[in-house]
């Protein structure tokens, strides 16, 4: 039988299921036999009924480069990224951490900014933010809950420690994909599956719901939660429709909604109905043409006043974008020791700011070394990786990073943890990362796995999936000695 | 419900019924020209191109294919997405639709619709060329038609159900409208014909095409006639593609949407469709054709539309200045 697993090799990357060339780390052991034993054709057929379960159920995102309108799936890896419990619960308290820092540190930006002024955080890097929203501040949203849902980018450096590569404060997607591979993998290998004490994902939704509800103003008894989204032709739409389906509540768009007397109400059939809490899948920038951009056709045009006044409640709330700008990332260590009084679980990768004239200097000698991005991209566009550039690459941005050194970070290029994935021939290994999700709502709440990307061309580090990334389904093994519901505990009660 | 939502349904509904109609008019026309072929000698009107009138789309064709051959006029109606009214195009929207409000339908619903449109969307010529296209036809209409079944048991009993339900029907009667005034026009019996073969065949085609053959002879008996095949098609009261059928039909679910109790009419659209409903049933056949059938057809699509227009102005797209506000 040929053994797709076989010529299998690591570099000096930390793979995930590979303790040395041919032993497997235990907790992938099952996993490796089974794939193992299979061969091409059965592979081939798996990843057919993968890929068709996910163009049927609409996984799709559109490209809308040719007219035809054409529909992809986001690429999937049939090998699951194996997370065992004691990992787990590391990333859990790291995570945990960081979150309530990044409350704190956010309330104190819109309130008395003693973090700007004990000389931590220079008032600068605040001010050029261009997320930070001065109209904001001295404004209390519903509970002090300054962020609600983050997801956190992680990596594993070639020793196998995880660390933050960046934050995502604002309404982050891919959550949706990470239920759908569940739903398929359960489908493609149910016995594999159930082989593993895998922790369930589904809460997911109710407790997203749960988070929304609780910023509801409190006098109402049954408030209405609606997701506010730019159309059907965003990208995330699927995801927008996914949740809004998942949690029971109303998917509206901006024309959809009207501000009377500073409350907000969404047009149905038999009238105006009141909404309470919107979560959004919008930037502050398009949420209202009175406050913001004035030519927002996608926003609501009063929708700051009812807010301001508290009669509805954002998630995000306005302004939660100033702590997840690439820059200010820098700071997160210290804004953690700074509230905290604790060192950072999960360390971020090393950074350099190219405000600060050491590290400015060290850029523009090092370039063909290092990662750069612009602070205010995101999805992989605006960077540059050093070693793979070309020498006109290198020098137009060097020529950006001198006009406008608040607009860029460097980083060096970190190697990735690789995994098993499914490739043409074989099955070889590719550089992933990680994207658990954290909600800030009555307390910390974090979904047992996330999204893993992996990066499917060959050598590549990049997992956008607008770079050629696709994904993995997640496994967070529950503990043998903890009671906590799995996968297959749950088909049995 | 939300208006937005009320509106895609309602919209769903109506191309779904348009992409069945169109199916259904294409495999009738496919079996009819068989027919019409073993019939030597006949003057037989020109195969395929009716077919246009029925849906009002001569002049575009014209525009973008040369000749009104065969292929050329399945093409068009079938594949062409230039052609608004095509099974593809229609299909393609009342996907767009059903996208648009994803979390109001379930998954499986959803599922169907997609799958009914992933297949066209990867088909072309050829492919119906290869399985004939009654087989083709065939097998869009049973997805179409399984896609009905997912829908009626999945659905809730509620708002968006009779959005639904009056979007199906209104689309439902103007067709019958449009097929019986192309129909009775193209096949106006030349005196020497009448009863003939040819004139048999005819009305029959038109009875299949809303799928209403059988069901004629059950319930009717007796000759096929122009006018006893139009009084069944416009006024019968329980063959569900009767344009009375339809109307009592789009009546009753939207008097479900808007609460109203017997004899009260709350709104304009109630209002519009009550009074056209008991137009219906008084009617007789022979005032309906002393008076020009094509007027009354005409007269009919005229009243169709405004009560489609008065259904968009008082759920969907009313002023909000002076909208009521609820809960």
């Amino acid at each position: 039988m040929p053994d797709l697993i076989q010529s299998y090799t690591i570099d000096q990357f930390f793979d995930e299921m590979f303790a040395s060339a041919d032993t497997p780390r235990p907790h992938y052991q099952a996993l490796f036999e089974r794939f193992r034993t299979m061969d091409r054709a059965e592979l081939l057929q798996k990843q057919i009924i993968a890929d068709q379960a996910f163009l049927r159920r609409g996984v799709t995102f559109t490209v809308y480069s040719d007219d035809q309108g054409t529909e992809r799936i986001f690429p999937f890896d049939l090998i699951p990224r194996i997370i065992p419990h004691e990992e787990w619960e590391l990333l859990e308290r790291g995570l945990t951490q960081r979150m309530v820092a990044l409350n704190l540190f956010l309330q104190d930006l819109y309130h008395d900014q003693k973090i700007v002024k004990e000389g931590i955080v220079p008032r600068e890097m605040v001010q050029t933010s261009r997320h930070f929203r001065p109209e904001m501040i001295g404004f209390h949203p519903p509970r002090d809950r300054y962020v609600h849902i983050n997801g956190t980018d992680l990596i594993r450096d070639p020793s196998g420690q995880y660390q933050v590569l960046e934050d995502n404060l604002r309404t982050p997607s891919g959550v949706s994909y990470v239920l759908e591979n569940r739903q398929v993998l359960k489908r493609v290998f149910p016995n594999l599956i159930g082989a593993h004490p895998v922790r369930p994902v589904e809460q997911y939704c109710y407790d997203l719901l749960d988070t929304l509800l609780y910023l509801a103003p409190e006098h109402v008894p049954e408030p209405n939660v609606v997701l506010l989204t730019p159309g059907v032709y965003n990208s995330a739409y699927f995801e927008h429709t996914f949740l809004a389906r998942q949690m029971g509540v109303e998917i509206v768009e901006g024309s959809d909604l009207i501000v009377r007397d500073d409350r907000v109400y969404v047009r149905t059939t038999r009238g105006l109905s009141p909404v309470h809490v919107i979560y959004r899948r919008i930037d502050d920038d398009f949420l209202d043409p009175t406050v913001f951009r004035k030519d927002s056709l996608l926003g609501v045009p009063g929708l700051v006043n009812a807010y301001r006044k508290g009669n509805v409640a954002l998630c995000n709330p306005i302004g939660t974008g100033v702590a997840d700008d690439k820059a200010m990332y820098y700071y997160i260590p210290a804004v953690i020791k700074f509230y905290l009084g604790e060192e950072p679980i999960l360390p971020n990768v090393e950074t350099y700011l190219s405000t600060t004239p050491r590290d400015l200097a060290f850029i523009l000698e090092n370039l063909e070394k290092l990662v750069v991005k612009s602070v205010n991209e995101a999805g992989g566009y605006g960077m540059l990786i050093g070693p793979h550039a070309t020498k006109a690459e290198v020098e137009d941005f060097r020529g950006k990073i001198k006009a406008n050194p608040r607009n860029f970070i460097a980083q060096p290029v970190i190697g990735l943890s690789t995994c098993p994935a499914v490739c043409e021939e074989r099955i070889e290994p590719r550089h992933i990362d990680l994207r658990p999700y954290i909600l800030n709502g009555e307390s910390v709440k974090i979904m047992p796995g996330g999204l893993t990307r992996v990066a499917l061309r060959k050598g590549s580090l990049v997992v956008n999936s607008s770079q050629g990334g696709g994904s993995k389904d997640t496994w967070v093994l529950a503990s043998p000695a903890e009671p906590v519901p799995t996968e297959t505990s749950e088909a049995i009660v | 419900m939300l208006s937005r939502v009320a509106n895609y349904i309602y919209w769903l509904a109506r191309y779904l019924e348009r992409a069945e109609n169109i199916s259904r008019l294409i495999d009738v026309n496919a079996q009819l020209a068989i027919d019409m072929q073993s019939l030597p000698g006949e003057s037989a009107p020109a195969g395929w191109e009716p077919l246009l009138r029925v849906t009002a789309d001569e002049g575009r064709f014209a525009k973008f294919y040369p000749e009104p051959t065969a292929r050329n006029i399945l093409n068009y109606m079938i594949f062409e997405r230039r052609n608004p009214n095509s099974l593809y195009s229609c299909i393609h929207q009342a996907r767009e639709n059903a996208r648009c409000i994803r979390e109001a339908l379930s998954g499986e619903t959803w599922e169907q619709i997609n799958r009914l449109y992933l297949r066209i969307f990867h088909e072309n010529y050829d492919d119906l060329a290869r399985i004939g296209e009654s087989e083709f036809i065939n097998r869009t209409r049973s997805s179409i038609l399984l896609f009905y079944g997912i829908f009626d048991s999945m659905i809730p009993r509620k708002e968006g159900w009779f959005f639904f339900e009056v979007g199906r029907y209104l689309e439902r009667a103007d067709y019958t409208s449009r097929l019986i005034d192309v129909k009775y026009f193209t096949l106006l019996p030349e005196s020497d014909q009448v009863g003939s073969a040819l004139d048999l065949i005819q009305w029959a085609s038109v009875l299949r095409s809303c799928s209403a053959f059988e069901a004629f002879r059950k319930n009717r008996r007796g000759l096929l006639t122009p006018s006893r095949v139009t009084d069944y098609l416009i006024l019968d009261e329980f063959f569900p593609h009767s344009i009375r059928y339809s109307i009592i039909q789009a009546e009753e679910n939207l008097r479900r949407i808007s609460q109203d109790s017997d004899h009260h009419f709350s709104n304009p659209p109630v209002r519009a469709l009550g009074r056209l409903r008991a137009d219906l049933d008084y009617a007789l056949i022979k005032d309906i054709v002393a008076g020009g059938l094509h007027e009354y057809l005409d007269s009919l699509q005229l009243k169709i539309a405004d009560i489609h227009q008065a259904i968009i102005e008082t759920y969907i797209d009313y002023p909000l200045e002076n909208a009521p506000i609820r809960g």
